[in-house]
């Protein structure tokens, strides 16, 4: 019996060698390790061995069933991975599953940016809406009626008192209406102009306002916070300059300037040589316009100041015609 | 506006280069967007001379020209009729840049190069006027004085030694429309003095008053009219140096009378018009108003309505003028003219406005007398036009100026606190520097208190009227650049601030759920707007018909935008628009004006295939449950489950099919798709699938309060059900009654798949639903599991008539 088992080992370790192929090793496990092959059988021969032998004849059977698994588990996984080294590994240069991007507009993160340094200087955000009374837009403004100040905006009228907001200034109006100050309000919003429409205006278009009324507020920190907002949004050591203007709502009125950022003021097309771009207007807040709301104004002062979305935008992205920003091509969108 | 540097010298000196006076101007408010060296502009022009004329061989219209420019004779082939021998000439060289190119319709410049035209070699050019930029005659040849040296650079024969400023006036310095007005700026510049020509004036023993009435019949409208007569006036071409003056601002030439008129207009901003005096009935003179539906023939030979508010010059028997506007061609200076009766006249400003808008006629008067008008100047003006028309022409100048003036203007007083100065400015002045300031503008001191010093305002300046102007007048003078920047920001928070808003927080999660952002135009076409039944907003002065309503949804902008984007070939779009839509409505709205109804709307739009093309992915297009899955995404993120899906009737064109949206009861907006026709109409032939919601409804039912809710500490239980239903029971209503059945135990339900086919019968369907079971005080064991879902199978066997199907 046990010269049986260790031929049968040996015929076995042998044929063992010799498989290459998955068929060759199945042809050996049925032969060997099937529950009627070879081995299987030589545990039915041991029911006949007398009592005495058994245990020992029983432990050698078992250590071959035991050694045989082992050798057959070892060439089947041998066999697997000569195969697998023949087959290329996953290729991670495959293109992911794709998933949409979204983007914010342009106009929308210009807009967010401006609020955001605003909103680092105490601003809140007060909004109004775009069909307004001449009264708000105007009047309240201090536009007197047949003035030719009523000319720098060209207006949409809906019917002879309401039409459609030249300004974002209106709700200046409505704030001061609704609270006392301090004020300390930013105000963005869609304007309308009855203009020609070109690369360079648009009928419907967007700016934000400011305003900033309290006591003691001078030109001085007119200058201070628009100058701080100029260095957070274009760069720290911008240049700047502020210019006497005319708005009929404040007084005195500026515009600010600061150093073009594409020529560094050396003249290019973008400031149309100038060396300098205009960004904003900004003024006194007119003590008519206090009156107006019933502001007191031997004791309180403010400054009011609006910017053109579209224009800041365009000077920051390199946008040549206005335009675009309507015409939400999809390849344009994406690239913001 | 364009200033010319020449002119100005003559009231005051100007110890600046040309570009620094243009940036100091600039820094004071009057703007000079641009200037001009004509000696730079002339470089390469020179005068020359005809010495020869031949027909050129190859063209009837041409001839050749051998032209005499001092050093050398050129040939150059010339297309004008006029050309002749001995005529002195303006020759552009070669390399010469020609300021404006007849064949050009925008008539832009060119630089002149050597040419052969028709076979002949051309080597410069004889220019017209207009190709110099000095005129508008484009029929032949500038000819100049046969007095001209020939040889003589042109810049230098035309004294165009000049620096030509273009200056952008504001609305509210009227006064700045004249030369001595930027004159007296630039004495604020440099302290020298601004002061106008003394005029002298041989006035004959014949007094004016004899031989005119004036009588003003609206003292409120015309607040002066000083008027000058002269006889014996020939009427023909100004002198060079007047044409060219006037020239040089852009103003043409007419003849001696009307520039005259003009030279002062531009000289002392006072608007001047000449009447042919022997063609005013009565020789009288009476301002009163047009009637209603009155006709006129202004100047410019056009007839123009009148209204019964319009401010008109009238003779003895006929109006002869629109006032301050425009004269009538039925008085017109003319070659016959003899005698000509000077207006010098001062109106009000709003009446001039209303009258110029009325009309449609802006006119370099008007423009100035809506400003506003120096009141003071009427009689200076009248005596200068009339000593420059007498030392043009020798005419007689009668006696006197008959100056009606009813109301005579007081000088205006305003009263300025030093201590207020620096409150508004932010600035430490002192009284001596204020009044220092003051004095540059001409404005004098009339008395000194402590704090307050009171001011006399000259009477040109219409815009100084109280303190705050004053004020604006010290930060000028002072610089702004002077005044300090304050950067030390203080922060106020004894109010919140308001930053972002909840709307900022559904646009971040569209675009992080892969929507772009637009943005549309909120004017639209009168179509577009009434695609839907709401009451469009229309526009009373549209600037075109594509933009003459305002829109009452954001669909048509969007279809426009998906209509612009396929035809550029991007088919796969996702978008979203946030923005107010408009309708007129009864009811009045919180913060809307009165009439109108504005409302802030969200829209979603997809279209075309769901995700980019992919080997690993099913190429498909999008249907209405994958904008269904964007809302649920969306509403469950922002309104938890605060919101139901309802059936909806559009009742527009716009939608085929969808559903509508309610929020905790209130209706927020729908999802659907776009019908055929108006797809079609947009040329998109693909589905596009949209929802509009209004965003105060979805905001106003956002968690904004967010309280943290115990995690479940026991394990969940997942039971699958399929049932067996009628092919027409909405799916809706065997969730509904799962959900209902389960309580709270039953956290969620889940459809996961579904079957119509053979195996289920015809006319029936399966459904099969993952149930999560979620107890929240204990651990669930396999039997209740098992009898409370038998308890569901039960409600919806009875409920929907279904049927389980195991598994
Ligand atoms: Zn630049």
């Amino acid at each position: 019996m046990t010269e049986r088992i260790e031929n049968i080992r040996r015929e076995f370790t042998e044929e063992l060698s010799r498989v290459s192929s998955d068929s060759e090793l199945e042809q050996v496990r049925i032969k060997y390790l099937a529950r009627n092959g070879l081995i299987g059988a030589l545990f039915d021969d041991l029911r006949s061995l007398p009592a005495a032998e058994k245990p020992a004849v029983g432990k050698m059977l078992n250590d071959l069933k035991r050694q045989a698994q082992q050798a057959f588990d070892d060439k089947r996984s041998t066999l697997e991975q000569s195969r697998g080294s023949r087959e290329p590994a996953p290729d991670l240069t495959l293109p992911g599953r794709p998933r949409p991007t979204g983007t914010k507009h342009p106009l929308t993160q210009t807009m967010d940016e401006i609020k955001r340094i605003f909103a680092g200087m105490g601003f809140s955000v007060a909004i109004g809406p775009e069909i307004e009374t001449d009264y708000n837009n105007f009047e309240a403004l201090n536009f007197p009626k047949d003035h030719p100040a009523r000319d720098m905006q060209d207006t949409f009228f809906i019917s002879k008192n309401v039409l459609l907001r030249t300004h974002t200034s209106p709700v200046q109006i409505r704030t001061m209406q609704r609270q006392k100050p301090p004020v300390r309000e930013i105000m963005p919003g869609r304007v309308y102009r009855n203009e020609a429409v070109s690369a360079r205006s648009l009928v419907s278009f967007h700016q934000i306002e400011g305003l900033y009324v309290d006591r003691g507020v001078t030109f001085s920190d007119l200058k201070g916070t628009l100058v701080a907002f100029a260095r957070q949004f274009y760069s720290i050591d911008v240049k700047y300059k502020f210019r006497p203007t005319f708005f009929p709502f404040t007084e005195p009125s500026a515009d600010m300037y600061i150093s073009c950022f594409l020529c560094a003021g050396g003249g290019c097309r973008m400031c149309k040589f100038a060396g300098w771009l205009e960004i904003l207007g900004s003024g006194m807040v007119h003590p008519h316009v206090l009156q107006n709301v019933g502001y007191d104004t031997e004791k309180y002062t403010g400054f009011a100041f609006g910017m053109g979305i579209e224009r800041i935008a365009s000077l920051r992205y390199g946008i040549d015609d206005l335009r675009m920003f309507y015409d939400n091509d999809v390849r344009f969108l994406r690239q913001f | 506006m364009k200033v010319s540097l020449n002119w100005l010298k003559d009231y005051v000196q100007i110890p600046l280069k040309p570009a620094d006076l243009a940036e100091r101007l600039s820094m004071l408010g009057l703007e000079v967007e641009s200037f001009e060296d004509l000696a730079r502009k002339f470089d390469k022009f020179i005068v020359g001379e005809v010495v020869e004329k031949r027909k050129h061989p190859n063209a009837d219209k041409l001839t050749l020209c051998r032209v005499d420019v001092g050093r050398e004779k050129l040939d150059i082939v010339c297309g004008a009729p006029n050309v002749a021998e001995g005529q002195k000439v303006a020759v552009a060289l070669v390399g010469a840049t020609i300021p404006r190119n007849q064949h050009d319709p925008e008539g832009g410049p060119f630089v002149l190069e050597r040419a052969k035209i028709r076979g002949l070699e051309s080597n410069g050019m004889i220019c017209s006027e207009y190709e110099m930029g000095l005129g508008d005659d484009t029929e032949g040849i500038m000819l100049l004085e046969p007095s001209a040296r020939v040889g003589m650079p042109l810049a230098k024969h035309l004294h165009a030694a000049d620096i030509i400023y273009d200056v952008e006036v504001t609305a509210n310095r009227g006064d700045w429309l004249s030369h001595i007005g930027v004159a007296r700026e630039i004495q604020v510049i440099t302290g020298k003095r601004a002061v106008l020509p003394k005029v002298k004036i041989a006035q004959s023993r014949v007094s004016a008053r004899k031989h005119a009435t004036i009588r003003i019949a609206d003292a409120r409208k015309c607040r002066r009219y000083s008027s000058r007569i002269l006889r014996n006036v020939r009427v023909g071409t100004s002198p060079r140096w007047l044409q060219d003056r006037l020239s040089s601002v852009g103003i043409r030439p007419i003849n001696n009378i009307v520039d005259v008129t003009n030279y002062v207009l531009i000289e002392t901003g006072q608007p001047l018009h000449a009447f042919d005096y022997d063609t005013l009935a009565g020789h009288a003179i009476i301002v009163k108003c047009a009637q209603d539906g009155d006709r006129f023939v202004t100047l410019d030979g056009k007839e123009r309505m009148l209204n019964s508010d319009i401010l008109m010059i009238c003779d003895g028997e006929r109006p002869v003028a629109i006032a301050g506007v425009m004269g009538g061609a039925n008085t017109e200076i003319s070659e016959q003219t003899t005698a000509v009766l000077l207006e010098s006249a001062n109106f009000e400003q709003g009446s001039i406005r209303r009258a110029s808008k009325f009309l449609g006629l802006a006119t370099d008067a008007s423009q100035r007398f809506e400003r506003g008008v120096d009141i003071e100047m009427t009689v200076f003006a009248a005596n200068r036009a009339a000593q420059l028309i007498q030392e043009l022409t020798g005419a007689e100048v009668l006696q006197g100026v008959i100056d009606v003036y009813p109301v005579r203007a007081k000088p205006r007083r305003i009263s300025l606190r030093v201590s207020r100065t620096n409150a508004v400015l932010g600035t430490a002045c002192t009284q001596q520097q204020v009044i220092g300031f003051m004095k540059r503008l001409n404005i004098r001191p009339s008395s000194v208190r402590k704090d307050t010093v009171v001011f006399d305002v000259p009477s040109y300046r219409y815009d100084l009227a109280e303190e705050i102007d004053l004020i604006e007048e010290v930060a000028r003078v002072y610089g702004y650049d002077n005044i300090e920047t304050k950067t030390s920001a203080s922060v106020d928070f004894s109010k919140p601030i308001f930053f972002t808003s909840p709307v900022d927080e559904v646009r971040s999660y569209l675009i992080g759920a892969g929507f772009n952002e637009i943005l549309t135009d909120s004017l639209q076409d009168h179509e577009s707007g009434y695609l839907t039944q709401e009451r469009a907003v229309e526009v009373l002065n549209p600037v075109s018909s594509e933009a003459s309503v305002l829109r009452t949804s954001l669909i048509p902008g969007a279809l426009r935008v998906v209509q612009n984007n396929r035809s550029r070939g991007q088919n796969d779009l996702r978008l979203f628009e946030i923005g107010s839509v408009f309708d007129v409505r009864d009811e009045r709205l919180r913060e809307s004006v009165e009439g109108y109804g504005e409302e802030e709307r969200l829209l979603l739009v997809i279209s075309g295939r769901v995700h980019a093309m992919h080997y690993a992915l099913v190429e498909r297009q999008v249907d209405f449950l994958d904008l269904k899955g964007e809302v649920e995404a969306l509403l469950s993120k922002f309104c938890l489950d605060k919101y139901r899906f309802i059936s909806y009737d559009s009742g527009s064109a716009l939608i085929d099919s969808g559903l509508a949206v309610e929020i905790n009861g209130s209706y927020a907006g729908f999802l659907g798709k776009i019908s055929k026709s108006i797809a079609e109409r947009f040329d998109i032939e693909d589905d596009v699938l949209v929802s509009e919601f209004k965003t105060a409804v979805i905001l106003k039912e956002s968690i904004t309060e967010k309280k943290l809710r115990a995690l479940p500490r026991f394990p969940s239980v997942r039971r699958d059900l399929a049932f067996i239903v009628e092919a027409t029971v909405p799916q809706e209503r065997i969730e509904a009654v799962i959900r209902g059945t389960g309580g709270g135990l039953v956290t969620q339900v889940r459809l996961f798949d579904l079957y119509v086919g053979g195996q289920v019968g015809a006319g029936k369907k399966s459904l099969a639903y993952a149930l999560e079971l979620q107890p929240l005080d204990r651990t669930l064991t396999d039997r209740e599991a098992d009898e409370f879902v038998g308890h569901i199978v039960r409600q919806v066997e009875l409920a929907c008539g279904a049927k389980l199907r195991s598994l």
